[in-house]
């Protein structure tokens, strides 16, 4: 239970297509603006089929020959670090 | 990223977040409404009940009162070593209740239920129950444990936790004939009169309605309500489960793990 697991649905050159069990809304959501936010990224995207009787799928396609899931990375990575600038800042603000 | 605590007490905690982005605001939320774990009734053993309420309805009302959680001291069931359909004492809280009425009518508050671990207690003992005539009486035994609000809301750890856009008012005061009709339009009362001119009182509470904006007889308006791109007012208040500020650490803990697997899952699975 809770660990996330990513099932390929599709994945072409530029292209990849993965389902996320145990993810919702709000990762999904998160990773889909960091990929935005990457300028090798053509189109990204995520839609929960059903609220409660599926996972979300999430959708990547890229402009070039750079590689969807390298750019899934980057921005779970990015994401990463702005939250753990958010719990240093909160620790921080906490004690003041 | 700046961060500013505004107001904190045992519940509530107000939060200035500067240089943050609408997603990740987002996240935290929805992760501390729906992922955060805290205590809660689950099942209800009935032994004796002569009450007028059926069985079912006294159990959700018990399932819906907020218990005091202690994170660090107890699993997640899923998660328990035990593995056990019963659970351990380790995922698991007893609860019990005897009431009954010897004259009149009585009500039944939650104080009354007799928790094994003195730590894991309704977080106020004046929650009604139910009521009981004289001669009713209500025997039973709960078990409590911690779960997540995605799978109902009486384990979600908060009532609020809510942002909103920083907002920025600016006066125009070449412009403004001081009439106040926008001070006196403002729900949250943010504008003041102060020796006959707008001022404004409490910028942080500001909704962005917008109607001042709307308010003024001025065109264009002498007052301008815009708000900060990347700066935040988050709100958290708890149900008294956990210390609000717990609770938005737990968010972070919950994010990040998140994504580390995300990450992991990536790098193994998609080749
Ligand atoms: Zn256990």
């Amino acid at each position: 239970m809770s660990k996330l697991k990513v099932k390929v649905l599709k994945k072409e050159a530029n292209e990849l297509k993965i389902e996320v069990e145990g993810a919702g809304h709000g990762l999904c959501n998160l990773l889909q603006k960091k990929l935005l936010e990457d300028e090798r990224v053509d189109l990204a995207g995520y839609d929960v089929p059903h609220p409660l009787a599926s996972s979300p799928v999430i959708y990547v396609r890229m402009k070039g020959a750079a590689k969807p899931e390298d750019a899934l990375i980057k921005a779970a990575e990015k994401a990463r670090e702005m939250n753990t600038a958010f719990s240093k800042e909160l620790k921080k603000a906490l004690k003041a | 990223m700046k961060i500013e605590v505004l107001e904190k007490d045992e519940t509530n905690l107000r939060l200035s977040i500067k240089e943050a982005d609408v997603p990740l605001m987002n996240a935290l939320r929805r992760i501390a409404l729906a992922e955060v774990p805290s205590m809660a009734i689950d099942e209800v053993v009935m032994i004796e009940n002569s009450s007028i309420l059926q069985d079912e309805m006294i159990a959700h009302r018990l399932g819906l009162t907020p218990l005091k959680t202690d994170l660090d001291g107890y699993n997640l069931p899923e998660e328990c070593k035990c593995q056990s359909e019963f659970g351990c004492s380790l995922c698991r809280v007893t609860l019990t209740m005897d009431a009954d009425s010897t004259e009149g009518t009585r009500t039944v508050y939650s104080g009354e239920l007799v928790s094994e671990n003195p730590q894991i207690i309704p977080v106020s003992d004046k929650v009604p129950l139910l009521k009981l005539a004289k001669g009713q009486k209500l025997k039973l035994e709960a078990y409590a444990r911690l779960g997540k609000g995605k799978n109902h809301a009486k384990w979600q750890p908060v009532s609020v936790c809510a942002y909103k856009y920083f907002p920025k008012i600016e006066l125009l005061s070449e412009q403004c004939k001081d009439c106040a009709k926008c001070v006196d339009i403002c729900p949250k009362k943010v504008l003041a009169m102060k020796e006959n001119k707008v001022e404004v009182r409490d910028l942080l509470a500001c909704n962005l309605c917008m109607d001042c904006v709307d308010a003024c007889p001025q065109k264009p308006s002498a007052i301008k309500v815009e708000w900060e791109k990347d700066a935040f007012i988050m709100n958290i208040e708890s149900s008294g489960a956990l210390p609000p500020e717990r609770i938005i650490q737990e968010a972070t803990k919950i994010l990040d793990k998140q994504l580390k697997e995300f990450e992991e899952q990536l790098k193994v699975g998609v080749k």
